[in-house]
């Protein structure tokens, strides 16, 4: 109980940064090896570079940032203490860039030794996370819909894994798998039952806080979570039975599921109390966005299915829910989790005596704001990219890495004007103690 | 009838709805109304830390027979935050929006996650542990709000 409350107790600094710090130069590389290879990578959903391109964005950035926040939050909203949150950062951390490494040149090279190898190293380290945070969670009672989203999104996590890795050892070793339905499947696991369980777990309670709207209604908070993975059970049951309409009825669950939610954050948002429109609050719209877009392509797909088969709409479906979606939503909180966290900490470190500078000295709101416009003039390029690869792959590609570049560089000038600060002010306190 | 999670989660809402004028007023570029906005607010506030730490976290406090559990952190962080409404104060005074907008957003995070940890944890602690005296402290506390 006082273990929850303490700042003593909460996890070092440098736990969740080094996350936050490897996850955008995965972006960088993925935007920079579209920028290479160019139209091709647009041909379809199954090229190679594609596949790769995909998985520096959902494991290098998203998982990254995902795994280490949870390692921040779990003490703060659910009382959960991780056992060693160090040394599962640094070991976790180093598991997962390699295995992405490894997953996006066996997809590139299509080399089947090292699909394997990324499959097995990737599964390790998200088991030996799984059973660090369920241990940590073991005994906590879901009393609220955060703790039982959280519960339900790593129970996600390891579905999308399992099947991620049933699919790479398969086209590594030549196994005879339905892939087009398992990568279906792989996707909305990882899509919905994992990121989009976990970003509705936190928005409940970082939208209140950081835009200061009014709480999620309390009955969709609670019926979130378990409805999105009932959905994905009935896909899962629906792939093994092979029953082509009850895919597209799940499907359409899930759809709906997330469209709910969406449209309910947007509300909440759009009567928030704050007047300035900050990084955060934008980066939260362009996602929300980008997100009721998609999730309408998805169940307009769902009833008629001969869209989905159009140039082009799986490609623009992926980069509104992923790019425009999830990453929006995550850059968002990153600019309000990092600066409070080196606040936080220089706070505790200055024991009082003294004031620590505020978040806007460790990122100034200019910065963010900048990057954010490349970000969406990245983003525009990608989707006009699906249409007309032959001209704007290459731009696209290269624009985005550009704006994720930025991410990193304001995320580590930040860390910078921290370990500056930290110093001033370790610098300060000890001349007052010889001054006494 | 009311607990003391509702009553003093409500006192929350209503300092939230202060801070958000604030904001507003220094948005529309009315210095006099930002002043007096956040001058509600401060005191609001104040308010709400004063109430807290003479008369629920003691009665707390003698109830668990320590001062040393989670009321001893909210009390740090209530300093944390007393120190960052005066620096607010002396920047609104010197009309720096900057360094206002930069100590408004720390203090709003930092109010937030405060009021989570009251809100889920130490308030549905007083409640289950106070039950007998309830009405006693919910009249006080309702009279020192008021004041304010």
């Amino acid at each position: 109980m006082q273990a929850l409350l303490a700042f003593e107790n909460a996890p070092p600094f440098a736990a969740p940064l080094r996350f936050f710090l490897t996850a955008p130069l995965f972006a960088v590389l993925a935007g920079l090896l579209v920028a290479v290879v160019g139209p091709d990578i647009f041909a379809s959903r199954w090229t190679p570079d594609g596949l790769a391109a995909t998985h520096l964005i959902t494991l290098g950035f998203m998982l990254q940032i995902m795994l280490g926040a949870l390692i921040q939050i779990l003490p703060v909203v659910a009382g959960a203490n991780l056992a060693r949150p160090l040394g599962v950062a640094v070991v976790v951390n180093i598991g997962l860039s390699g295995g992405v490494l490894l997953l996006a040149g066996g997809f590139h090279f299509g080399w089947p030794a090292v699909l394997t190898a990324a499959a097995l190293l990737l599964g390790l380290t998200i088991l030996l996370y799984l059973a660090v945070t369920l241990r940590a969670l073991s005994g906590v009672p879901s009393t609220s819909p955060t703790i039982r989203g959280l519960k339900l999104a790593l129970g996600g996590l390891a579905v999308v894994v399992s099947l991620g890795m049933l699919l790479a050892l398969g086209l590594a070793n030549g196994w005879r798998l339905p892939l087009v339905a398992l990568t279906d499947l792989h996707a909305a696991w990882g899509l919905g039952g994992w990121a989009g369980v976990l970003l509705a777990a936190m928005a409940y309670v970082v939208v209140p806080m950081f835009q200061l709207t009014a709480g999620y209604p309390a009955r969709p908070s609670w019926l979130f979570p378990p409805l999105m993975c009932s959905a994905l059970l009935l896909w899962s049951l629906a792939v093994l039975v092979d029953w082509p309409w009850l895919v597209r009825f799940s499907q359409l669950g899930v759809a709906s599921a997330g469209l709910v939610f969406a449209v309910l954050t947007l509300r909440l948002q759009l009567k928030r109390r704050r007047a300035r429109a900050d990084a955060t609050s934008r980066y939260w719209q362009l996602g929300l966005a980008a997100s009721i877009l998609a999730l309408l392509m998805l169940s307009t797909a769902a009833i008629f299915p001969a869209l989905a088969e159009l140039p082009g709409w799986p490609l623009v479906f992926g980069i509104l829910l992923v790019l425009g979606g999830f990453l929006s939503f995550i850059i968002g909180m990153l600019y309000k989790i990092v600066p409070f966290l080196a606040w936080l900490h220089l706070q505790s470190a200055t024991q009082s005596k003294m004031p620590a500078p505020t978040m806007n000295k460790i990122l100034g709101e200019p910065a963010m704001q900048r990057q954010m416009k490349a970000y969406v003039l990245a983003l525009l390029l990608l989707v006009a990219a699906a249409f007309r690869p032959d001209w704007l792959a290459r731009p696209a590609g290269l624009a985005f890495a550009i704006a994720a570049g930025w991410l990193w560089w304001n995320l580590f000038s930040a860390i910078r004007r921290y370990r500056w600060h930290s110093a001033d002010i370790a610098e300060k306190l000890a001349a007052k103690l010889a001054a006494v | 009838m009311t607990s003391i999670r509702t009553f003093m989660t409500d006192d929350h809402r209503r300092c939230d709805d202060l801070f958000a004028e604030t904001e507003l007023a220094i948005a529309q570029k009315n210095p006099d109304a930002a002043r007096a906005a956040f001058g509600h607010f401060r005191s609001a506030i104040l308010a709400h830390f004063d109430s807290e730490e003479k008369t629920l976290f003691p009665t707390f406090e003698a109830k668990m027979g320590s001062s040393l559990g989670p009321t001893q952190v909210m009390r740090m962080e209530h300093a944390q935050m007393r120190s960052l409404l005066d620096e607010a104060v002396g920047a609104l005074e010197s009309g720096n929006a900057d360094d206002y907008f930069g100590l408004a957003e720390t203090l709003l995070i930092m109010m937030q996650q405060h009021n989570m940890k009251e809100e889920n944890i130490l308030y549905p602690m007083c409640d289950e542990h106070l039950s007998g005296e309830l009405p006693a402290i919910l009249e006080r506390l309702e009279t020192e709000l008021a004041e304010s």
